[in-house]
C-alpha cells in the first residue's frame, strides 16, 4: 500500500515539475470570463497569447456554474480578464479553487475591463432585490457596444503589456489593426441602422441597452418583469398592449432565454422575436466579435425594414 | 585750519580707509560666493528643466506617433450615465524598497472607500424547517431533528461576512443561530472564522482558523445549501448533526497537470466528539482529500473524490474514516440549471474502543460503513425534485438503518426556496434514549423555507 502511495505521489510531483518546464517557452496564457473578451483579447494579443474563455456564448453569464474545469484553466493562466460589475462575480470562487496567485484580485495578472466604461442603467437611490437581480454598479452588458471596444481593448492592452512589456509595440499594432477594421464596419453598421433611429424595441433581458443606445434605438420595455425574474401573466398582458399601442415590431431574445415565450408574446403583439447574439458564439456565424455585432445589426435591420 | 589739524585729519582718514578696505574686500568676496552659488543653482534648475522638457517631448512624440483611435459615432444621451468607480492600479509585481518599508495601515483604507461602501461582503441566510412525525418519535426525541419533532423551528440563521483582508489573503466569518435540541432554546455560535492565504508559492493555499473540514461532498456545505432538507444519515451517524467543524488549518495544492487534481492536507484539534474528541493539536486530527473532475462533453461533468480523517477519540483511541464520493451533472446546452444531478458518498470507519468487562479492559476494533446517493431532476428553472437513499451503520452500537426521502423544491427566485420532503426511516434495532426505545420504523414530513439576504458566494460544482 505504502509503495502504491509513494508511486502515485512521485508520478504527480514528476508530472507537475515537467509541465511548467515544457510550457516555459509558450505564449502568455490568458483566460477570460466571457467569450466577447476572448475575441477582443485575441485581437490585441495576436500571436503572443493563447486565450481561453470560461463560458460559452450560449450560456447566461450571470448564472455560470463554477466547475473544477474552470479552476484547471485558471491554474495555468498568466492573466485573467473579467467583465466586472458583478456579471461574472462567480469567477472569484473559481479563482479561489485554482491556487494561482498571479490572478487573484489586485494582482497584476487580473484585468477588469469595466474600468472607465461610461455605464448605463446605474440605479439611483435605494437599491434592493425587490427590483429583481439588479446590478448596483450599472448594467454590465457593455461589451455588446462596438463603440466601447476601443476602451475595452485599451484596458486589455495595458494589462498584457504590464506582463509582457517587450511585446507592447506588437500589441499596439494589433489593436490598431483591429480598430481600423472595426471603424470600417462601424460606419457600415451605423448607415444600416440609421433609418431606424428612435425605433422602440422590446428585449427579454436588458442585455442590449448599450448596443441599442449606440445606434440610436430605444429599449421600450423588457419581457422580464424585473431583471432575472420571469414575467408574470399580468406583465405579459401589459407588455402586449404596450407593443400594440407603440407599434413595436421586435423582441430581442438571447438563445439561452425562454425563446418560446418570446415568440408567443411577439405573435400576440404582431411582432417578431429575434434570437440574436447576446455574446460571441451565441448563434451560428457569430464566431468573433465583429461577426457577432454584424449578425445583430443585419438581423435587426432586416426585421425593422 | 592749522597744519597740525590737517595732518591729524589726513591721518584719521588714512586710518579709517585702511580699516574700511579689508571690510569692503570681505563683502565683495561674500557677494561673489553668493553669486557663484546662485549661478550653480540656476544651472542645476536649467538642467533639470531641460531634462523634464526632454522627457515630455519624448512622451508627446510617442503619443503623436500613435494612430488616432477609431472614430465612433457619439452615443445618444443615455438615461443615466455614471462613471464606474475606478479601482486602483494593481500593485507592481515586484514591490520597491519603499513599498516594503512603508508602514501597513489597514484602517487607512477607510479613507479611500466611497460613501455607503463596505470593504467586505455581507449576507444573511435564513433556514426554517417544520418536522411532522409520529408521537412516539417525538416522545423519544429520535427523529431526524432530535428534540424538535413536530415543531416549526429556525434551523440556521447565518450571518456571513467575507472579503479580502489585503492583496494576499481573504477571510470569512460565519455566525449562526438556531434551535438545536430543546424547545425555545436558541443557540448562537461561531460557525466558521478563517483566513485563506492566497499568494503562497507552487500552487498552494492555506486556510487557517475554524472551518467546515473539506471531507467528502456535503460536509463542507452549510445546512441551508444542502440538496435535501436534512444532512444524510451516514454523515450524521459518523460526524454528528453539525458535521466535521474543526479548528486548525488546511493546505491545498493544485498541481499544474493537464487535468484537474486538488490535493488537501488538514491538521486540526479534533474536537468533534462523535468521531474524535481528543481535542489536542499535539495528537491532531489529520485530514486529507484528493479531488478530480472530468468534463463529459459540453453538457456533462463528473467529479470524483476520496477523503480521509484520522484522529484520537476522547479515550485516546484511534478512529480512521475513509470516504469516496462522486457527483455527476447533466446540463443541456444553454440551460440555466442542470437537468439531472446524481451524487453519492460512501464512508468506512475503523475505530478502536476500550471495553471493560469484569474489571478486564480489552481493546476492540469496530468497522462501520454507510452510504447515500441521490438523484435530482430539474426540468424547469423554478422546480426541482428528487429522491435520496441512505444506509448507515451506527458508530458505536451494532445495527443499521436505512431511509428513503423524496422531495420537491420550488424556487421563486435565486434567493428564495421552499421545499417539501417525506422521509421514511427503518432501523434494525431501536435507538435507546432517556424516554425509552425509539420506534423501529417511522415517517417524517419536512417543510422548509430558505431565504438569502445580501451577498452569497457562488456555489462550486
Amino acid at each position: 500500500m505504502r509503495r502504491i502511495i509513494v508511486i502515485v505521489i512521485a508520478v504527480v510531483v514528476g508530472a507537475a515539475l515537467l509541465v511548467p518546464g515544457a510550457r516555459a517557452a509558450e505564449k502568455i496564457r490568458v483566460v477570460t470570463t466571457i467569450p466577447d473578451l476572448k475575441s477582443l483579447a485575441e485581437a490585441v494579443g495576436g500571436e503572443f497569447v493563447d486565450v481561453d474563455s470560461l463560458t460559452r456564448g450560449t450560456q447566461n453569464f450571470h448564472e455560470a456554474e463554477v466547475r473544477p474545469s474552470m479552476m484547471l484553466k485558471l491554474r495555468r493562466a498568466d492573466i485573467l480578464i473579467e467583465n466586472g460589475l458583478d456579471l461574472d462575480a462567480w469567477v472569484d470562487v473559481a479563482v479561489g479553487g485554482a491556487n494561482n496567485a498571479k490572478i487573484i484580485r489586485g494582482a497584476p495578472g487580473r484585468i477588469d475591463v469595466s474600468r472607465g466604461i461610461p455605464l448605463l442603467e446605474v440605479p439611483t437611490g435605494r437599491v434592493d432585490r425587490s427590483m429583481g437581480d439588479v446590478h448596483p454598479l450599472g448594467n454590465p452588458h457593455f461589451s455588446l457596444d462596438p463603440g466601447l471596444a476601443p476602451l475595452i481593448t485599451q484596458t486589455i492592452l495595458d494589462g498584457l503589456a504590464r506582463l509582457a512589456p517587450e511585446h507592447r509595440a506588437a500589441f499596439e499594432a494589433n489593436r490598431q489593426a483591429f480598430l481600423t477594421r472595426l471603424d470600417g464596419e462601424m460606419a457600415r453598421w451605423t448607415q444600416t441602422l440609421s433609418p431606424f433611429k428612435g425605433t422602440k424595441i422590446v428585449v427579454f433581458h436588458p442585455d442590449f441597452i448599450y448596443f441599442l443606445t449606440r445606434f440610436g434605438l430605444v429599449q421600450a420595455a423588457t419581457l422580464e418583469d424585473k431583471p432575472g425574474i420571469p414575467p408574470s401573466p399580468q406583465h405579459v398582458v401589459r407588455l402586449i398592449r404596450q407593443m400594440k399601442d407603440d407599434k413595436i415590431k421586435v423582441i430581442l431574445v438571447e438563445p439561452w432565454n425562454d425563446v418560446k415565450l418570446a415568440r408567443r408574446v411577439a405573435e400576440d403583439a404582431g411582432a417578431k422575436a429575434l434570437v440574436v447574439a447576446s455574446a460571441v458564439g451565441a448563434v451560428k456565424g457569430a464566431d468573433n466579435y465583429i461577426a457577432a455585432i454584424d449578425f445583430n445589426v443585419r438581423t435587426l435591420a432586416e426585421a425593422l425594414r | 585750519m592749522r597744519p597740525s589739524s590737517r595732518v591729524g585729519l589726513v591721518a584719521g582718514l588714512a586710518l579709517a580707509l585702511s580699516c574700511a578696505a579689508p571690510a569692503a574686500a570681505q563683502d565683495a568676496e561674500v557677494l561673489r560666493r553668493e553669486l557663484e552659488q546662485m549661478r550653480k543653482q540656476m544651472q542645476e534648475t536649467q538642467a533639470q528643466y531641460e531634462r523634464s522638457m526632454e522627457a515630455l517631448s519624448k512622451r508627446l512624440r510617442k503619443l503623436e506617433a500613435q494612430p488616432p483611435p477609431v472614430a465612433t459615432p457619439p452615443a445618444p444621451p443615455p438615461p443615466t450615465v455614471v462613471q464606474a468607480p475606478t479601482p486602483a492600479e494593481p500593485p507592481p509585481s515586484t514591490p520597491s524598497l519603499m513599498d516594503l518599508l512603508r508602514r501597513r495601515e489597514p484602517f487607512a483604507l477607510y479613507g479611500t472607500r466611497g460613501p455607503g461602501q463596505f470593504l467586505f461582503d455581507m449576507g444573511v441566510a435564513g433556514d426554517f424547517v417544520a418536522d411532522f412525525t409520529q408521537r412516539s418519535v417525538e416522545r423519544t426525541a429520535s427523529g431526524t431533528f432530535p428534540g424538535r419533532e413536530n415543531r416549526f423551528f429556525p434551523r440556521e440563521i447565518e450571518l456571513n461576512l467575507f472579503g479580502q483582508v489585503d492583496p494576499y489573503a481573504r477571510a470569512e466569518v460565519r455566525i449562526e443561530a438556531g434551535e438545536e435540541t430543546s424547545k425555545n432554546e436558541l443557540t448562537v455560535r461561531l460557525a466558521e472564522a478563517n483566513l485563506t492565504l492566497l499568494t503562497l508559492p507552487w500552487g498552494t493555499q492555506a486556510k487557517l482558523g475554524q472551518m467546515r473540514a473539506r471531507f467528502g461532498l456535503l460536509n463542507p456545505v452549510h445546512d441551508h445549501d444542502l440538496p435535501q432538507t436534512d444532512r444524510p444519515d451516514v454523515l450524521r451517524a459518523f460526524f454528528g448533526e453539525d458535521g466535521l467543524v474543526e479548528k486548525g488549518g488546511e493546505l491545498t495544492w493544485v498541481p499544474p497537470l493537464p487535468f484537474y487534481l486538488e490535493g488537501l492536507v488538514g491538521v486540526f484539534d479534533g474536537d468533534n466528539d462523535v468521531a474524535f474528541g481528543y481535542g489536542r493539536i499535539r495528537n491532531p486530527l489529520v485530514t486529507a482529500r484528493l479531488r478530480t473532475f472530468f468534463e463529459l462533453g459540453d453538457t456533462g461533468g463528473l467529479q470524483l473524490g476520496t477523503s480521509l480523517a484520522s484522529g484520537l477519540t476522547t479515550d485516546a483511541n484511534r478512529n480512521t474514516i475513509v470516504g469516496v464520493d462522486a457527483k455527476y451533472k447533466y446540463r443541456p446546452d444553454g440551460w440555466l440549471h442542470p437537468l439531472l444531478t446524481v451524487a453519492g458518498e460512501a464512508l468506512w470507519s475503523r475505530r478502536t474502543v476500550s471495553i471493560t468487562s469484569d474489571d478486564v479492559a480489552t481493546v476492540q476494533s469496530r468497522n462501520r460503513f454507510g452510504w447515500y446517493t441521490y438523484v435530482e431532476l430539474q426540468p424547469f428553472r423554478r422546480w426541482a425534485g428528487g429522491v435520496r437513499y441512505d444506509w448507515t451503520e451506527y458508530q458505536l452500537d451494532p445495527g443499521h438503518q436505512w431511509a428513503v426521502e423524496p422531495y420537491l423544491a420550488f424556487m421563486p427566485s435565486d434567493f428564495l426556496r421552499f421545499r417539501i420532503a417525506y422521509k421514511h426511516t427503518d432501523r434494525s434495532r431501536p435507538v435507546v434514549t432517556d424516554a425509552g426505545p425509539s420506534p423501529l420504523r417511522f415517517d417524517e414530513v419536512f417543510l422548509q423555507g430558505t431565504f438569502i439576504l445580501g451577498a452569497h458566494p457562488a456555489h462550486p460544482f
